[in-house]
């Protein structure tokens, strides 16, 4: 038996003409965690979803401790050993852990046969759940329903149904996107106990410290090319992010400069039942303002009420020293407030509608005649905002369901920008952007404030809130903490006030 | 508060019942003091037709002094069984059914038997047979309207026919009753025949359709119902060969009147809803009182043409 | 990455609709020689006409993520209204035609106005709607079909202009109004906007309430613009005409490509597939097929519309 558990060789795939994998290789050893990098659109999604065999590979050929696994389909590679753990979680709401984890093996997990078998019996499965999980030394109940867990428990429940399926290689599709510091050390816990047992991991981040602690080994892969594996020992950060983007980046952030302008937007004393009380702070034209904590600090919920989704019930909000009642979005927006929400998918874009459509959706207004749209007006915005942002896209009449997470955050940032703002809310702006693109986006909002935009920008990764920020907000449980000016701001101080 | 939702639906229920039914007035009747309760229970109180079997059975049980209490079976079965069960429930003296289908309506008939409630049908049939019967023989109509056809044409030319719902009584038996008087007369020719769903714009539709394949050699077109005999006579006066074609139709609805009148439809033939209603009525009285009655009282069809339209119209 | 597959596998989607209903009038036209005549075709873009209104209609509320199921009803009252005020000698013609088209929008108004304060799903509130709709149309009425109408008024069901049934010029006007209101105006993008993504479409300052009102009040008044019709074609004002209309419009609807997730759809596609509905629909009564059949075909058509519409989006 040789180390390597999976091999791929020369893997092609092509969409209507169009290369997502070129001739790609890829080695998997027992025990070995491998992380997959490359920026989003670098073909790391068809590369797994061939591995899995949701999609069959042009050419190449992918075997599982020597055996070929080439165009098996996506239950056969399940029997086979390959598990996939994917970003969005893929539960049955309603249903159990126990009746999740064994979803589709009812008839082997009750181990029965014949017509007995069609009977199900909960009580074995949720033995053998209990042993499972307790075995992965989480604390799960086997009955609980599944919609009543979070988001990092229905994580475990997936890798343990990974392991039920006795799967020798798990892939991994960004686990740590949507949980806590503290969930993230219990899961690289058990990934490191899949490990020792052998279990070869496949694991896919952007998070660059994830991989430097967690992975062994890391594979690049650009423009659907194979560029080259590294022992994570012998890599740094810029050396991983040259690889990546196949450029020296040597300055991420840009230079900041000092905003001096007027006060723009003023906060006092806002509270918000149960979710925020008593946040103050300004504004001024020009100036970056950080909003730093870890999840669930009142961040998001600040940065909605003001922008007239959600209600509060004390304090008030001026912009330019007037007082204002904001109760929509719509309001928000004509008084100068744009809102680029962490929630992209959600409340940022509309997939099914083109480029230009979502850019002018705030701004429709200044493209009409009548109740009729001028469109020559409204392509030319449309295309200079393209020009502007560097908007990667095929035309303006591209969908933007089908542009990649930076290019979809920059649509995003154009519909804003095209409703003439001077107070920008940012949201995690860099959230699921690939480096790249994160580092245009930096410039850009550095841009934008120097344009004497008044910039509010939350973010959970202390290198962007302290290099971009000029002060810096800083929220525990639903009160300010802190505010910290660009000079005295470390990551250790911010981490304090955190978690005050 | 789960609680307030179900008294609301209730009550609310409770009074779309109470609109579904009209009663009588309340006025004394014969020595005893006790007044006799009749619950009726109609296909469907949308139907022109049927209305006016109900409005004659309103009168006459004012005529008679007893209270009727009419609701609407909405065309399905299963509701007008349940309709009878409650009838049986508030003991009533007699019921009065026009059926929704033939079998479908049938255990209503059992259910009063068993009960003891004389049970009288209506206008159309059940496969169970009940205390008595009025109403039409619907056969009959369609035997009347395609001998006028073959009376008009000379026993010879091409025929096309349009039919109700499939598979309820009144089409099953018009159908009959046409075909018997077809296999008589070699010399028509039923060149097509399709279902235009008793319903006007579709019977027009179809006969558009129909003048586009066959055009000039169409010489007569029988509509089971006047709905869609006025369709035909619509689409027929568009393309110019109203002249040619003669349309023939059963009920004698008001606006067919009219149009026999006006000579556009050629004919139809009347089904007497006023003596179906008030027979019912008395049928029924007499039945709860014991009376003799007839078993089956036949109310006869009548062929409209334009010379006798007068006596049919208001 | 697969951008271009995905975006013509949606093109062929939509196409794919068009090149079947061409298929199948070649079809049609091989297997009967009546069916391609002048005359022919007129009898079919006359009988479409009604159902046409009716998937426009219904194709704006689909596009916002909403459904309309009281379109059969409101055919009927607002035919009974018209027919009411449409007697020979009593009013001048567009007091009828007034009273229709206002009591369509009104009852539109109603249901987008509950939609949207009450947050009850659009499915729920249309049910209820077509109830009381069909019972209105049975009061106002007394049951009874209203008939004897003006000339004036048979003339817009019945009539014709130069030759061509004016139930036809109604159509075209009022598929290029609708064309023009999906494409070319702001309400008819705010319609793709708001079906496409709900929360986005507000969190972009899109008044959703005020789209919802229109879309419903518009459904409305094209629904009353086939009552009349309807009432004229067939000379009456019928309470329970248009029973199950709404069905047939909401399949003109999809079969043309609208999804009923919200956030697509064309009036071309509806158009074609409300004449598709008709043409099957004609072509079956001239090869003398039973109705029984006719049902089947049409429902085999139905899913593979959505069938097609599936595989276009597969990413």
């Amino acid at each position: 038996m040789s180390d390597f558990i999976l091999k791929v060789k020369g893997l092609s795939k092509s969409f209507s003409g169009v290369k997502a994998l070129d001739n790609v290789s890829f080695e998997l050893k027992r025990g070995e965690v491998h992380a997959l990098m490359g920026e989003n659109g670098a073909g790391k999604s068809t590369f797994m979803k061939s591995l899995i065999g949701l999609v069959t590979p042009d050419t190449g050929e992918i075997l599982l401790e020597g055996k070929s696994l080439t165009g098996n389909d996506v239950n056969e590679t399940l029997k086979k050993g390959i598990s996939m753990i994917h970003q969005e979680i893929l539960i049955v709401p309603e249903l159990t852990v126990a009746q999740n984890i064994f979803l589709g093996r009812e008839k082997e997990a009750s181990g029965k046969s014949g017509l007995l078998a069609g009977w199900l019996n909960d009580s074995v499965i949720n033995t053998k759940a209990e042993q499972l999980l307790t075995g992965m030394g989480v604390n799960i109940a086997p009955k609980a329903k599944m919609k009543y867990l979070s988001v990092a428990q229905m994580q475990m429940v997936e890798i343990a149904k990974a392991i039920s399926n006795n799967a020798r290689v798990i892939i991994m599709d960004e686990p740590t996107s949507a949980i806590s510091d503290k969930e993230v050390a219990v899961l690289f816990r058990i990934i490191r106990d899949l490990k020792a047992k052998g279990v070869g991991i496949i694991y896919i981040s952007h998070k660059m410290d994830e991989i430097f602690e967690i992975s062994d080994t890391i594979t690049v892969l650009r423009d659907g090319k194979y560029i080259g594996t590294k022992s994570a020992f012998d890599l740094d950060r810029s050396s991983l992010i040259s690889m990546m983007v196949g450029r020296e980046i040597d300055q991420m952030f840009p230079e900041p400069s000092q905003g001096n302008g007027e006060e723009l937007l003023s906060v006092e004393n806002l509270g918000s039942n149960g979710k925020f009380s008593n946040i103050s702070f300004k504004v001024r034209a020009g100036e970056i303002l950080g909003l730093a904590g870890l999840m669930g600090a009142g961040r998001t919920e600040i940065a909605r009420t003001i922008f007239g989704l959600d209600s509060f019930d004390e304090g008030q909000i001026q912009i330019k020293n007037d007082a204002v009642r904001i109760r929509t979005p719509r309001e928000a927006i004509r008084k100068g407030i744009g809102y680029v929400s962490e929630d992209r998918k959600g409340l940022g874009f509309i997939p099914r509608m083109s480029v230009k459509d979502n850019m002018t959706l705030s701004s429709i207004g200044n493209h009409r005649k009548g109740a009729f749209i001028d469109q020559r007006s409204e392509q030319s915005a449309t295309e200079r905002m393209i020009a502007d942002l560097r908007i990667k896209t095929s035309g303006t009449h591209q969908k933007v369901t089908y542009l990649s997470g930076g290019n979809q955050q920059k649509v995003v940032i154009g519909k804003v920008l095209l409703a003439s703002p001077e107070i920008i809310i940012l949201d995690e702006p860099t959230r699921g952007v690939d480096v790249g693109a994160k580092f245009e986006i930096y410039k850009l909002i550095r841009n934008l404030a120097d344009q004497g935009i008044a910039i509010i920008m939350i973010s959970s990764e202390l290198p962007e809130i302290l290099g971009m920020s000029d002060r810096i907000l800083v929220l525990s449980k639903g009160k300010q903490t802190a505010m910290l000016s660009r000079a005295e701001a470390t990551q250790e101080l911010i981490m304090k006030y955190a978690v005050a | 508060m789960k609680h307030n939702g179900i008294f609301a639906a209730l009550f609310a229920a409770t009074l779309l019942v109470g609109c579904n039914q009209s009663k009588t007035n309340e006025t004394g009747q014969e020595g005893s003091g006790k007044k006799l309760v009749i619950g009726a229970t109609m296909l469907s109180m949308q139907n022109e037709f049927i209305v006016n079997v109900a409005d004659e059975m309103d009168a006459k049980a004012k005529e008679l002094g007893v209270e009727l209490i009419i609701v609407d079976a909405e065309r399905s079965a299963l509701k007008q069984v349940e309709q009878v069960e409650s009838f049986i429930g508030q003991g009533v003296d007699a019921i009065i059914m026009n059926p929704c289908e033939v079998e479908a309506s049938s255990p209503a008939i059992k259910l009063a038997m068993d009960a003891g409630i004389p049970i009288i049908n209506v206008n159309s049939e059940t496969s169970a047979k009940p205390t008595a019967f009025v109403g039409s023989d619907d056969t009959e109509s369609a035997r009347i309207a395609m001998k006028y056809i073959v009376e008009k044409l000379g026993g010879k030319g091409n025929i096309l026919m349009m039919h109700g719902f499939m598979g309820q009584a009144a089409q099953i038996k018009r159908d009959n009753g046409a075909k018997e008087i077809l296999k008589a007369n070699p010399g028509l020719k039923l060149l097509a025949e399709q279902s235009g769903e008793w319903d006007r714009a579709k019977g027009m539709s179809l006969a558009e359709n129909w003048i586009q394949s066959y055009g000039n050699q169409i010489n007569a077109i029988f509509a089971q119902n006047d709905e869609m005999g006025m369709g035909a006579v619509k689409a027929l006066e568009a393309a110019g060969l109203k002249g040619k074609v003669l349309v023939v139709s059963v009920d004698a609805i008001p606006d067919a009147l009219q149009a026999v009148k006006k000579g556009t439809l050629d004919a139809t033939v009347f089904q007497n809803a006023k003596e179906q209603g008030s027979k019912a009525v008395e049928t029924a009285v007499k039945a709860a009182k014991k009376e003799k009655f007839e078993q089956q009282v036949l109310i006869p069809f009548q062929l409209v043409t334009k010379e006798n339209v007068g006596e049919f119209l208001k | 990455m697969n951008t271009i597959s995905s975006s013509r596998f949606g093109k062929l989607g939509q196409y794919g609709i068009f090149l079947a209903f061409i298929l199948i009038c070649i079809v049609l036209a091989l297997s009967t020689p009546k069916f391609f005549t002048v005359s022919n075709l007129l009898i079919i873009g006359n009988q479409v006409s009604i159902n046409a209104l009716l998937a426009f209609g219904v194709t704006f509320v689909i596009i916002t993520g909403g459904i309309d199921l009281s379109l059969g009803s409101m055919v009927a009252v607002t035919g009974v209204v018209a027919a009411t005020f449409a007697h020979p000698d009593t009013f001048p013609l567009l007091v009828p035609l007034f009273a229709g088209l206002a009591a369509g929008s009104a009852i539109g108004a109603f249901n987008g106005l509950v939609i949207t304060k009450s947050k009850v799903p659009p499915f729920i509130v249309t049910l209820g709607t077509m109830t009381i709709g069909r019972g209105l149309a049975l009061i106002l009425s007394k049951g009874r079909p209203i008939s004897n109408l003006s000339d004036a008024f048979n003339f817009i069901g019945g009539g014709n202009v130069f030759g061509i049934p004016f139930p036809i010029i109604i159509l075209i006007i009022a598929f290029v109004i609708c064309s023009v209101i999906l494409n070319k105006t702001v309400l008819g993008r705010y319609m793709y906007a708001v079906g496409g993504n709900e929360p986005a479409a507000r969190a972009s300052g899109i008044r959703v309430s005020n789209v919802k009102m229109w879309v419903y009040t518009i459904c409305g008044l094209l629904s009353a613009l086939g009552g009349i019709l309807l009432t004229s074609r067939i000379t009456t004002g019928q309470p329970n005409a248009g029973a199950g209309f709404e069905l047939d419009a909401i399949a003109a609807a999809i079969i043309g490509g609208t999804s009923t997730s919200g956030g697509t759809g064309t009036m071309t596609g509806t158009l074609i597939g409300a004449l598709l509905i008709g043409v099957i629909s004609n072509s079956l009564d001239l090869l003398n097929v039973t109705s029984y059949y006719q049902q089947v075909v049409m429902g085999v058509i139905i899913i593979g519309a959505v069938v097609l519409d599936g595989l276009g989006r597969k990413d």
